[in-house]
């Protein structure tokens, strides 16, 4: 992966942008069950082992994005938490647009055009289809 | 005339216990559709999850783009569980629920 200097801090700002939004709707935080109780409980005991996994991916591509120099060489461990940090950020960034139906990217809204969290929204998406390509080989 | 030998103790399973586990097996692992998520990384993930190959994993895939979720996987629930919270874990929409 080749990134020069204003595209890494390019893509750093948006993580720290859309970061705080992390958790902060059902999006970010999946429910695993319908049923309360299984639910309460899946919460207590597993929701903050995918939230360490989520932030520990995230802390991965922004030690990354700091780094100094243009090419990253990713190993696949390493492409897969680029794919799992940039999808959460994704989910943050649709959030902030309230995209709740498909079909979004064929008819788009003007008035989210312009918007600051679109372009980040369609940056993400472009670098995470590359990493995912090259994940498939 | 013969020694006796002790009487030897044979498990016997309860129905109710094998019931129990009979039940336990059928729980779905379903993901859900999310018209941010792409449909390139809901088959790496598919893939990568649960050992399905491309074909598999794209139909699957395609039937949470299509009819809005999909049965991914049937298992016992601790496994389930597992498996929905390593899907949460790559950002998917995911819940498990008895078969």
């Amino acid at each position: 992966m080749r990134l020069d200097g204003d595209e890494r801090a390019a893509l750093l700002s948006i993580v720290e942008t859309l970061r705080p939004r992390l958790g902060a709707d059902a999006r970010t935080t999946p429910r695993a069950y319908d049923e309360p109780e299984l639910e309460e409980e899946y919460a207590r005991l597993m929701r903050p082992e995918v939230e360490a996994s989520r932030d520990a991916d995230i802390e991965l591509v922004r030690e990354s994005l700091r780094a100094e120099g243009d090419r990253r060489e990713l190993d696949d461990s390493q492409a897969l938490c680029w794919a799992r940090a940039l999808n959460h950020l994704r989910l943050a960034a649709g959030g902030l647009l309230g995209i709740e139906e498909d079909g979004w990217e064929e008819v788009v809204d003007p008035a989210l055009l312009e918007t600051a969290e679109f372009s980040m929204l369609m940056a993400l998406g472009w670098m995470q289809e590359r990493i995912v390509q090259s994940l498939e080989g | 005339m013969a020694a006796s030998q002790a009487p030897v103790e044979v498990p016997v399973e309860s129905p109710v216990r094998r019931e129990r586990t009979v039940r336990d097996m059928g729980w779905n692992v379903v993901v859900w559709n999310d018209p941010i998520t792409l449909m390139s990384y809901v088959v790496l993930v598919l893939r990568r999850l649960f050992g399905y190959d491309q074909e598999t994993a794209t139909k699957l895939m395609l039937q949470v783009h299509n009819e809005g979720r999909a049965v991914v996987a049937k298992q016992p629930r601790e496994q389930a569980e597992i498996s929905v919270t390593r899907l949460h874990a790559f950002g998917l929409q995911a819940t498990l629920a008895r078969g």
